[in-house]
């Protein structure tokens, strides 16, 4: 298991509380977006396309602690934007430091290794490293090469100072699970404290909108990069969600469970969909219509769908609240996952994307259709 | 949004192979008729959608060049309204709709465009040519 005891003790008493108060909706994770501003312009990012006025504007450290204050999650993650391009990102994480919130600052982190210096090394501070696969892939995915080797270069520098660091994916269409794998084996060889990944969504406001993978894609890729596990692999999320990715469980979206706050405001209803904002957390939970939202629903927006925001809640509440759940979890740390038909899977031809750089040396070959 | 729920069953949804993507509606320019209660809350529906700025004029006649980036609609235009940010002025505005006599997508679209497949025809082209360190940079803000 790759995430501390304590983190994990402190999430599990604040669910059983939500219980035993009969609260059937409550926040696991703030997304906090202090501001949208970037320095990448990556293809499947849909966050950053706003007017230089709009960019310009970020919530002081003041708006995030009543935000933080106001919804409750023991965890807060703070991506963006790229938050390291906030002059008061550490006076922000020092503040949530000080309310013993679990922070995880999202970062492509071109900034990481100038900034780390700032950063005193906690329990609650982990840096989420945004990491899209081996350099070409990532370098692909963040249209900017060589933003791997800086990214790693941070990663090692924030490491070797004593950091929590968990290098966090995204996968789209065209994807190799074989280099999934040996992304893992080079990215914990750095010494992180665990994976974190997910599939894209489909942002209707991305760059590019050919390679958002459906839901029978999603659970086909992860079910090859997953089973099979190294033992020195190791996840810093609920084992049950990767058996969703994997489609080995079935859940339904709770798009509550990671509330977003930026300048706008609340996000209705979730971090990624934006169907209108709420001056306060109380409004956002009383006054958005929740029935239309996740697959169940049939709401286009949410059909493909499987991102770590809106089922990972749902997969930890499943495994806190039951001794089923319990075990599933304790058996997911250690199980390596074997699976035969996995393996036949990774022999596939590797697949492409719609498009494909110069750089990436892959092979001109259709993904298998099953 | 309501419309469109249950377009997809859960049986569609789980076959889902890949995501159909946007095809992005053109209104960088767009100057909507707003001659009834329903072209009102139309366009003020999609001004809310655009990523750029859009140029309100009011019926007294003042105009605001705002990014609206939130919609309240209500039974009525009187109990409807938007909420934007305004260049150089801090803070969150509002307007209520029935307070809106013209509107005008003036400011570039951010979202549109064919940018991403004209940089990766750019990007081979610079790579085949041995350059070195390509990037996509966002648009310069200061």
């Amino acid at each position: 298991m790759a995430i501390p005891i304590s983190q994990v003790w402190t999430v599990f008493s604040y669910v059983w509380k939500q219980r035993l108060k009969g609260n059937d909706r409550y926040p696991l994770v703030l997304m906090l977006e202090p501001l949208f501003r970037c320095n990448l312009a990556c293809a499947g990012c849909g966050k950053v396309q706003y007017p230089p006025h709009v960019l310009k504007r970020m919530l002081t450290p003041e708006e995030c602690f009543a935000a933080v204050e106001e919804c409750g999650a023991p965890m807060v993650s703070i991506p963006g934007g790229e938050p390291l391009l906030h002059p008061q990102i550490v006076e922000i994480v020092n503040g949530l430091i000080a309310r013993k919130k679990y922070i995880y600052l999202c970062t492509n982190a071109l900034e990481l290794k100038r900034r780390i210096h700032e950063f005193t090394p906690s329990k609650y501070l982990t840096f989420s490293v945004h990491l899209d696969g081996e350099r070409e892939h990532h370098d692909y995915s963040v249209c900017r090469e060589g933003g791997w080797d800086i990214a790693v270069e941070g990663i090692k520098e924030a490491v070797k100072r004593g950091f929590r660091v968990t290098p966090n994916s995204t996968f789209f269409d065209g994807t190799d699970p074989n280099s999934v794998r040996r992304y893992f084996d080079e990215v914990m060889a750095l010494g992180v404290e665990g994976i974190v990944l997910s599939p894209g969504y489909s942002y209707d406001k991305a760059p590019d909108q050919h390679r958002f993978l459906g839901r029978a894609r999603v659970r086909r890729l992860f079910r090859a990069i997953l089973s099979n596990r190294k033992k020195s692999w190791k996840f810093n999320m609920s084992p049950l969600f990767l058996e969703f990715l994997m489609g080995d469980r079935s859940y339904e979206c709770t798009p509550w469970g990671n509330p977003a706050y930026n300048i706008f405001g609340w996000q209705k209803p979730c971090y990624l969909l934006q169907d209108g904002y709420a001056e306060t957390f109380k409004e956002l939970m009383e006054t958005t219509q929740w029935e239309e939202y996740g697959a169940a629903s049939g709401n286009p927006k949410c059909a493909n769908c499987m991102v770590s925001c809106g089922y990972e809640p749902t997969a930890v509440i499943d495994g806190f609240l039951s001794v089923k759940g319990l075990v599933s979890m304790a058996k997911g740390w250690f199980s390596t996952y074997e699976d035969e038909h996995a393996l036949k899977l990774l022999s596939d031809p590797a697949p492409h994307g719609a498009t494909t750089l110069v750089q990436i040396d892959t092979p001109d070959r259709e993904m298998a259709a099953k | 949004m309501t419309a469109e729920v249950s377009k997809y069953t859960i049986e569609q949804i789980e076959a889902l192979e890949l995501v159909p993507g946007t095809e992005h509606e053109q209104l960088e320019g767009w100057v909507p008729e707003l001659a009834s209660e329903d072209d009102v809350r139309n366009a003020l529906e999609k001004a809310f959608d655009y990523r750029g700025d859009v140029t309100i004029t009011t019926k007294p006649g003042k105009k605001i060049e705002a990014f609206i980036f939130n919609r309240h609609t209500g039974a009525t235009l009187a109990e409807s309204y938007v909420q934007y940010f305004e260049p150089n002025v801090n803070g969150k505005q509002k307007l209520g709709y029935a307070e809106i006599a013209r509107l005008e997508f003036t400011g570039k679209d951010r979202a549109a465009g064919k940018h991403w497949e004209d940089w990766v025809k750019a990007y081979n082209e610079r790579k085949a040519s041995g350059e070195k360190n390509i990037a996509l940079h966002p648009d310069k803000i200061d």
